[in-house]
């Protein structure tokens, strides 16, 4: 037996563990606090479950498994559809809208990058039964609100419209090949690509403009772009899908986050299953988005009556990453490391109970279980980053490692000295 | 996530910060690191970039990692070709040049907004000339097969498909294995880190892909092009972020070499 574990995952502990949990529960409060409600589904289902959804990237990256019966199951690539099967199958007569959150492990089968390993964990929101620009807005808001409570400030969002593109197609009429050209082209946002696909295509004039005006549809100018987008409409779809764009935008003036939207028309790359707005989050120093979503309105329905659906996904482990390159080793980031006060109970069982009074008060402690003798503990404290020692004489007296490491004593144990110890930032701590 | 490859990340971040003063509220003052790929591409994307109007690093023989261009606007670090769409991908860097081989090789998720006037080749697939001597071991398996693959290669218009399963030395397993499974070739790959066209000397491989400027090494090694997998020139990439996130820099960029491209 060796210890090694399988490429693609990783342990986490100590501070990198509690700081993850503590993100992971902070972007789950932002959505709490707007009314979704918590949705723990299952880490493996079906493989036809979760394979409903259209990603193809998805699909192929997903870890597949025999049940004993046979049967093909999969862990979950993503919380999308698991959720979208509970309201499609499940909650399909319980009253509209619904909004849920999720977070923990999703698992996919590719090269491990920047803060994502093939087990990585997902905090998200989705919202199900609301058709109208108000319901997206709502989903983009929410994303910029966890984004600057995850600490991250220098975000933009990325918006796009996979209708807009749809639409063109159909307007223009292209045969797989060339679908594929005017594709890869966009994905790769190369002009000679495109200029490839412009001289290889025969298109009307209208039309050829249209995918010649494509690359300047993206950037921080919203009112313009949509306006030159608004110059080259083919088809009733193309009207339609700016015409819903701009109700977002619109919707989004009450939120205060117009700064940080850059609306790119071209962006079609990983649209999987969205039909609607789509957009990711991209922030400095971080190479990949650390957040995505979009509007997904054929999803429920494969799993029961269809509902028009709207949501977004945050990646934690590339928030972490995110934070930590732009702020460094910034205090602002330092998550709170619990120093658990180490107490020597010396045999007594008074002092035992004196330590349940005081977990009960919300301190953190741990007890000596070896009868170590106070040097023992002073020197097991000094090796861990301990900063208390508590030692029983009849009430417990208060031991303090100082600026130079040396124990001193503070006399009979105040609660109030140890009160911060749960709070306390690990810089205060080693200064 | 693996914490040495953080570290390292984190290292990295620091240098830059020092050599250029970077601000550090992460918006688009930022500035922009540029990778540039050593070896054949080097001094080309140099006075290409020279000729666009861009501030170039006064000093590449500098044993420093990152250089700063002249007038300290841009970073620029020197990685092996390969890194260049890997380190643009990451956001390690924000924008790079490199060949398009190399982009189609390594496939990230980066654009690639322009191609560039220079570092011209082709992706080939050559074999042996007819008149290549045969080494003896190689000889040994010839008496093994009656039809031996590599006959194919004598002819250059013959069709690939009618291999049985060659084997194919080549430092671009990706673009080979796909060339030859979109003829319904199941070729065997053997990735080497380079000097490729010792493969059939040796008696290694039937076939290699490579990339041909001249051809003049092909010629000196006995071999001939059978097919072109891909044209190849130099291309400039862009990470996915930062396109958008220091839209002002890199479309300034863009602006000044595509009135070199056109």
């Amino acid at each position: 037996m060796n210890g090694h574990v399988p490429f693609g995952v990783a342990d986490y502990f100590w501070d990198e563990a509690s700081s993850r949990q503590d993100l992971l529960d902070q972007l789950m409060e932002t959505f709490r606090g707007s009314g979704y409600g918590d949705v723990i589904p299952p880490m493996f289902e079906f493989d036809s479950t979760l394979s409903a959804q259209y990603d193809d990237r998805l699909r192929s990256g997903m870890y597949r498994f025999l049940d004993r019966d046979g049967s093909t199951l999969s862990l979950r690539p993503e919380f999308t559809t698991p959720v979208a099967r509970l309201v499609g199958a499940r909650l399909h007569d319980w009253p509209m809208p619904q909004r849920f959150c999720y977070g923990g492990s999703v698992f996919r089968y590719l090269e491990p990058q920047a803060g994502r390993q093939r087990e990585f964990w997902q905090v998200g929101g989705e919202l199900f039964g609301a058709p109208k620009p108000a319901a997206d807005a709502e989903i983009l808001a929410l994303t910029a609100t966890a984004m600057k409570g995850a600490g991250l400030s220098a975000f933009r969002l990325i918006v796009g419209h996979i209708r807009y593109y749809r639409s063109l197609l159909d307007a223009l009429k292209l045969d797989p090949q060339q679908m594929q050209q005017l594709q890869w082209a966009l994905e790769r946002k190369s002009e000679p690509l495109l200029d490839d696909f412009l001289r290889d295509t025969p298109l009307r004039t209208g039309q050829r403009q249209a995918v010649e005006t494509l690359p300047q549809l993206v950037g921080e100018n919203v009112d313009g772009i949509l306006s030159l987008a608004e110059r080259h409409i083919q088809n009733r779809g193309m009207h339609e899908a700016l015409q819903n764009l701009r109700g977002i935008v619109d919707a989004l003036g009450g939120y205060d986050i117009h700064d940080s939207v850059i609306i790119d028309l071209t962006e079609i790359r990983n649209l999987g299953y969205y039909t609607g707005v789509s957009f990711e989050a991209v922030t400095p120093g971080l190479g990949t988005a650390v957040a995505s979503g979009g509007r997904y309105d054929d999803l429920v329905g494969r799993f029961g009556p269809p509902q028009p659906a709207v949501g977004v996904a945050l990646g934690v482990d590339r928030l972490m990453v995110a934070r930590q390159r732009q702020d460094g080793d910034d205090a602002q980031t330092g998550q709170h490391r619990l120093q658990p006060a180490l107490a020597l109970p010396q045999g007594s069982p008074d002092a035992l109970a004196q330590v349940q009074r005081l977990r009960q008060a919300g301190l953190h402690i741990q007890v000596d279980v070896n009868g170590w003798p106070l040097d023992a503990a002073f020197a097991y404290a000094a090796e861990t980053d301990l900063r208390d020692v508590l030692l029983w004489e009849d009430g417990f007296q208060h031991h303090r490692r100082d600026e130079r490491g040396d124990f001193v004593l503070l006399g009979p144990l105040e609660e109030s000295r140890l009160a911060g110890n749960t709070v306390l930032r690990r810089e205060e701590l080693s200064t | 996530m693996n914490p040495t490859m953080t570290a390292a990340h984190r290292g990295q971040t620091d240098k830059v910060e020092q050599s250029l003063g970077a601000t550090t509220d992460g918006q688009s003052e930022q500035s922009l690191l540029f990778a540039l790929p050593k070896g054949r591409l080097a001094q080309d994307s140099l006075s290409f970039l020279e000729r666009a109007g861009l501030s170039i690093p006064t000093d590449t023989e500098s044993r420093k990692l990152i250089l700063p261009a002249a007038d300290g606007s841009v970073g620029f670090v020197m990685a092996k070709p390969r890194d260049v769409p890997t380190y643009v991908e990451h956001g390690a860097a924000d924008i790079g040049i490199c060949g398009l081989d190399v982009v189609r090789e390594t496939e990230r998720a980066i654009y690639e907004p322009l191609l560039l006037p220079f570092g011209h080749c082709r992706l080939s697939v050559a074999g042996p000339a007819e008149d290549a001597g045969v080494p003896p071991s190689a000889c040994l398996d010839v008496a093994d097969l009656v039809d031996r693959p590599t006959k194919s290669a004598h002819l250059p218009g013959r069709p690939l498909r009618y291999m049985s399963q060659p084997r194919i030395a080549t430092e671009y397993p990706r673009l080979t294995r796909q060339f030859f499974a979109e003829r319904g070739v199941n070729a065997e790959i053997i990735t080497l880190g380079g000097s490729v066209e010792l493969g059939p000397i040796l008696g290694l491989a039937d076939l290699i892909v490579d990339v041909v400027q001249t051809g003049t090494t092909l010629r000196m090694n006995g071999l001939v092009e059978v097919r072109t997998i891909l044209e190849s020139q130099a291309v400039l990439v862009v990470n996915r972020a930062s396109y958008q996130l220091k839209a002002a820099e890199i479309n300034r960029i863009i602006e000044r070499m595509r009135l070199l491209t056109t």
